[in-house]
This record gives C-alpha cells, sequence and structure tokens, in this order.
C-alpha cells in the first residue's frame, strides 16, 4: 500500500476540459460585450455575448456534483471569488440583455425609456464584462497550493487572452456583414493583443520557471509531452503565431485566423489548468 | 469538549485549538494510522483521510527510508475555506477544527485545488472495493458520505466528543502522534512542540498548520 502514497510532483486533476470550456465561454462572452461596445457593433453581438457568457454557466454547472446546489455559490461573495464570479455573471447577463433589448423587437418590453437609463444599464454590463473576464485568473490566483497560478498577473492574461479570442470570433463572423472599416480596427487590436498576449506569456513563464519546484515543473510540462505539444503547436503556434500571420499578410482569410484564435483559446486555458502543479510534500 | 475524559476549558481566554505532533524519528511507515483512520471513519473506496509518505533518501550501502504522515492540517488560517463559495469548508469557532458541512458543499472542488497538503477528497461514486454491490460494513458506513461532496479528516471530531484520541493517534504503535491542544500550555504537545525541532509543512504559504512535525 505504501508504494502508492510517493511524494512525485503531481499536477492537479480536479478542473480539466469542462472547466476549460466554461472560461472559455465566459472570457469570450465578456470580452465580445467589450468590443462590441467599442465598435458599436450591432445589438446582435451583444446578445451573442450574453448567450455565450450563459453557455459558460451552464458548462460549469454540469461540472459541478451538485448543479441543483449551484444556488448556493451565491453565499459568499465578500471572501470566494467564485462567489463573485457568480455574481458578475448573473450581473452581466441580465444587464447584458437590457442593453441589448431596444435592438430587438421580441425583447423591445424590456428596453428601458431613457437614454441615461441605458447608459447606466450599459456600464454596469462592461463592468461586469471586464469581471467576468478577470475572475477567473483571481479564482486560479488564489491557490496558494500552486504557485504557478499564485500570480496577481494571471488575471490580467486572462482578461488579455479573452479579449483577443472575442476579436478570434469577430473576425470568424466578419463575413456575415460586418462593416469593413470597423474589421481593420478589430484587426489592429487583434495584431496589438496577440503580440501582448505573447510577451506576457513569455514574461508568465519566465517568471513562473523561477518561483520554486512547483512552478518550474510546470513550465517543463508546458514545454514537454503531450501537454507540451498542445501548448506549443496548439496555443503558440495555431493560436497566435500562425493568426498573427494571416492578419498581417492573408487579411482575406481574416475568418480562417479567428478560427484558430477561438482553438487556441480553448487550448490556452486547458493548459493553464492542467500545468496547475502543486507545491511538493515538505520531504522533497 | 474533552479529551481523554479530561474537561478541556479555555485557556488563556482561547478556545481549543486541536493540533497534532508527529515525531518523524518514531514514525516506523507501518501504515496502521491509516488503517485505523479507515476503519474508524469508513472513507469511499481509494480515499485515504490520513496516509504516510515514503521515500528513499541515500545511497547504498547508506539508503534509508523516511516516512511522512499527512493528513489534513487544520490550519489556523486555512486556505482552503475562503475559496469554498458556499460556506461549506468553515472553521468552527469553538475548537478552530476546519470542517466541511456535506449538505452545502456543490462540489465546484475549489477547497480541493487551494489546499497545499491535498488532504482533501470527493468521491465520484458509490461505488465499494467490489463494485455496485456494496459489501454490509460499506453499506452501513457509506451512508454518511454523499457522493461528489468534499471530505476530509475531522481530528475524529465524534471520538473528542466523547473524550477519546483521534483513531490514528490511539492506534500507533510507536507513539510517533501526539494530539492534544496546542493553545493551552501545559498539554503535552505544547511542551513537545516546545521543547523539540520542528517544522510545520509548507508554513511559508501563511497557512499556520495546525500539525508540528517533530525533528
Amino acid at each position: 500500500m505504501a508504494h502508492e502514497f510517493n511524494t512525485e510532483l503531481v499536477a492537479q486533476e480536479e478542473w480539466g476540459w469542462l472547466l476549460a470550456l466554461d472560461l472559455f465561454f465566459g472570457g469570450m462572452g465578456g470580452g465580445l460585450f467589450l468590443l462590441s461596445l467599442s465598435f458599436n457593433l450591432p445589438a446582435s453581438v451583444a446578445v451573442v455575448s450574453v448567450l455565450f457568457v450563459a453557455l459558460g454557466a451552464v458548462v460549469l454547472m454540469i461540472e459541478l456534483g451538485h448543479p441543483l446546489r449551484a444556488w448556493r455559490a451565491l453565499c459568499k461573495p465578500f471572501s470566494s471569488w467564485i462567489s463573485r464570479g457568480v455574481f458578475c455573471v448573473t450581473l452581466f447577463v441580465v444587464f447584458g440583455i437590457l442593453y441589448s433589448a431596444p435592438g430587438f423587437d421580441a425583447l423591445s418590453w424590456l428596453a428601458p425609456d431613457s437614454d441615461s437609463v441605458r447608459r447606466t444599464i450599459g456600464v454596469i454590463a462592461a463592468v461586469s464584462a471586464l469581471l467576468v473576464m478577470l475572475y477567473p485568473g483571481f479564482v486560479l490566483a488564489a491557490s496558494p497550493s500552486i504557485p504557478f497560478w499564485n500570480s496577481s498577473f494571471l488575471p490580467l492574461i486572462f482578461a488579455f487572452h479573452s479579449l483577443m479570442v472575442a476579436s478570434g470570433f469577430l473576425f470568424l463572423i466578419a463575413s456575415w456583414g460586418l462593416d469593413s472599416a470597423k474589421l481593420a480596427g478589430i484587426s489592429f487590436l487583434g495584431v496589438i493583443l496577440i503580440v501582448a498576449n505573447l510577451v506576457m506569456g513569455a514574461m508568465y513563464l519566465g517568471n513562473a520557471k523561477g518561483s520554486g519546484l512547483a512552478g518550474k515543473e510546470a513550465v517543463r510540462r508546458l514545454n514537454a509531452g503531450s501537454l507540451g505539444r498542445t501548448f506549443q503547436l496548439g496555443v503558440v503556434l495555431l493560436g497566435m503565431i500562425a493568426p498573427l500571420l494571416i492578419i498581417v499578410w492573408v487579411p482575406s482569410v481574416v475568418a480562417l485566423a479567428g478560427l484558430f484564435i477561438l482553438i487556441g483559446g480553448l487550448l490556452f486555458r486547458y493548459c493553464v489548468l492542467k500545468a496547475g502543479v502543486y507545491v511538493p510534500f515538505p520531504l522533497t | 469538549m474533552a479529551v481523554n475524559g479530561k474537561a478541556v476549558a479555555s485557556h488563556n481566554g482561547k478556545v481549543p485549538r486541536w493540533g497534532m505532533a508527529i515525531d518523524l524519528k518514531r514514525c516506523v511507515g507501518c501504515q496502521s494510522c491509516t488503517l485505523a483512520c479507515k476503519a474508524e471513519n469508513g472513507t469511499p473506496r481509494e480515499i485515504f483521510w490520513m496516509r504516510v509518505l515514503e521515500q528513499e533518501e541515500g545511497t547504498y550501502p547508506q539508503a534509508r527510508k523516511v516516512f511522512l504522515p499527512i493528513r489534513c492540517n487544520h490550519c489556523a488560517e486555512p486556505p482552503c475555506v475562503p475559496v469554498c463559495p458556499t460556506g461549506a469548508s468553515y472553521k468552527r469557532s469553538r475548537d478552530n477544527l476546519v470542517l466541511i458541512n456535506q449538505d452545502k458543499c456543490i462540489g465546484c472542488r475549489a477547497c480541493i485545488v487551494a489546499c497545499p497538503y491535498q488532504v482533501r477528497f470527493i468521491p465520484e461514486d458509490t461505488k465499494g472495493y467490489y463494485g455496485e454491490e456494496l459489501t454490509p460494513y460499506e453499506a452501513k458506513r457509506y451512508q454518511k458520505w454523499q457522493p461528489r461532496t468534499v471530505q476530509k479528516c475531522t481530528f475524529c471530531e465524534h471520538r473528542l466528543e466523547t473524550g477519546d484520541q483521534p483513531a490514528c493517534v490511539q492506534t500507533c504503535p510507536t507513539r510517533a502522534l501526539v494530539f492534544g491542544d496546542l493553545n493551552d500550555p501545559e498539554s503535552e504537545i505544547t511542551k513537545l512542540v516546545r521543547a523539540r525541532h520542528h517544522f510545520q509543512p509548507r508554513a511559508e504559504l501563511g497557512t499556520d498548520p495546525s500539525l508540528y512535525y517533530l525533528t
């Protein structure tokens, strides 16, 4: 029996694909809403952003051991980032729908009468969208057990990745009537976001490598084996470098770049989760 | 609250803080604590609230095995508690035990991930060691565990209520485990910690564990 109780460095196995999907949809939805405000995109984009966030919440509920008790996750907003996140998601879904309502006949009865009220609703929805992008980073950073995550830098990386994925989604649907001037602006932002994510990612890995045994092991796992291949080929090459080259040199197939960014965005979240190596036992 | 039949009052105005000193010089890695815990608490299949890690050190002919009994540290600053979104994980104010209310647990696993000691567990199903059909022992003992909710060592709180020591402590044949109130300056554990070289596991993380390894 004792031989099963070894002291090797191990990565967490609690969170995997389902949580990665939740973070992917939530982040993309939050980012999409902010981009739709920034570039004054059609109301349908804002509605889609709400749907993405809601879809992420559904995936999260599926992952719970007791989905019917999910309402309890609202109980500890003063201490738990998961609880705060659930609040933000709820706020965003409610205010995101209210903000988008005037653009749809079916929802017009929800539309506020005055512009000032709509602006206020828009601000609340935008702030909660920003928090929806940020909170997963805070959830992970709250674990002192996993040095690779335990960094105040992580929420920022999640937010930037969410915006990048949201821009990728817009590239993907650009051919369905996105104004070319707006597409040019989003493409420019997309390039900046990809470069920023590459730089921040490299800095983050460099920092993690120097943060002790567990951090070093996490970086090693992202550079070796199957997780390493997923990270290097899926996240970096397919998810960032290839789209960057396409946007800059072959903008006519920007939808392909969008697809690659989406795939890379999902894999990024999966890799970050699976590289969560625990601090070693005090024997090592 | 009592231990060994002795009522434990608050000391210096403080409520008890139950803790354990583990003498690494005495531990022989026999895993009797592991089995005593399993038998006492009837934990689900493949879940061991307490276990003894082992590692080989040195090279032949100077090779030796070292052992490290691990379990919930009932930290004074438990990282598993603030991450819980429902309040299912909590620190009981009357004796500082870190416990779980299964009825409130939603199975989000945040506490499992937040624990630096890897001593929180979640049974995925209700199967026993021999499959779907439970043995009479399993059928009785597993009743108290809700599948897909988190569980962990309770320092045998049910035994503390009746004045007994945790099962692992009572079983240890080498007296490597010493249990008591860390807030009582006259308790055996406090005296041991004062007298012996010791370390708290991963204390640098700010968890202030109630486990002391005596070296």
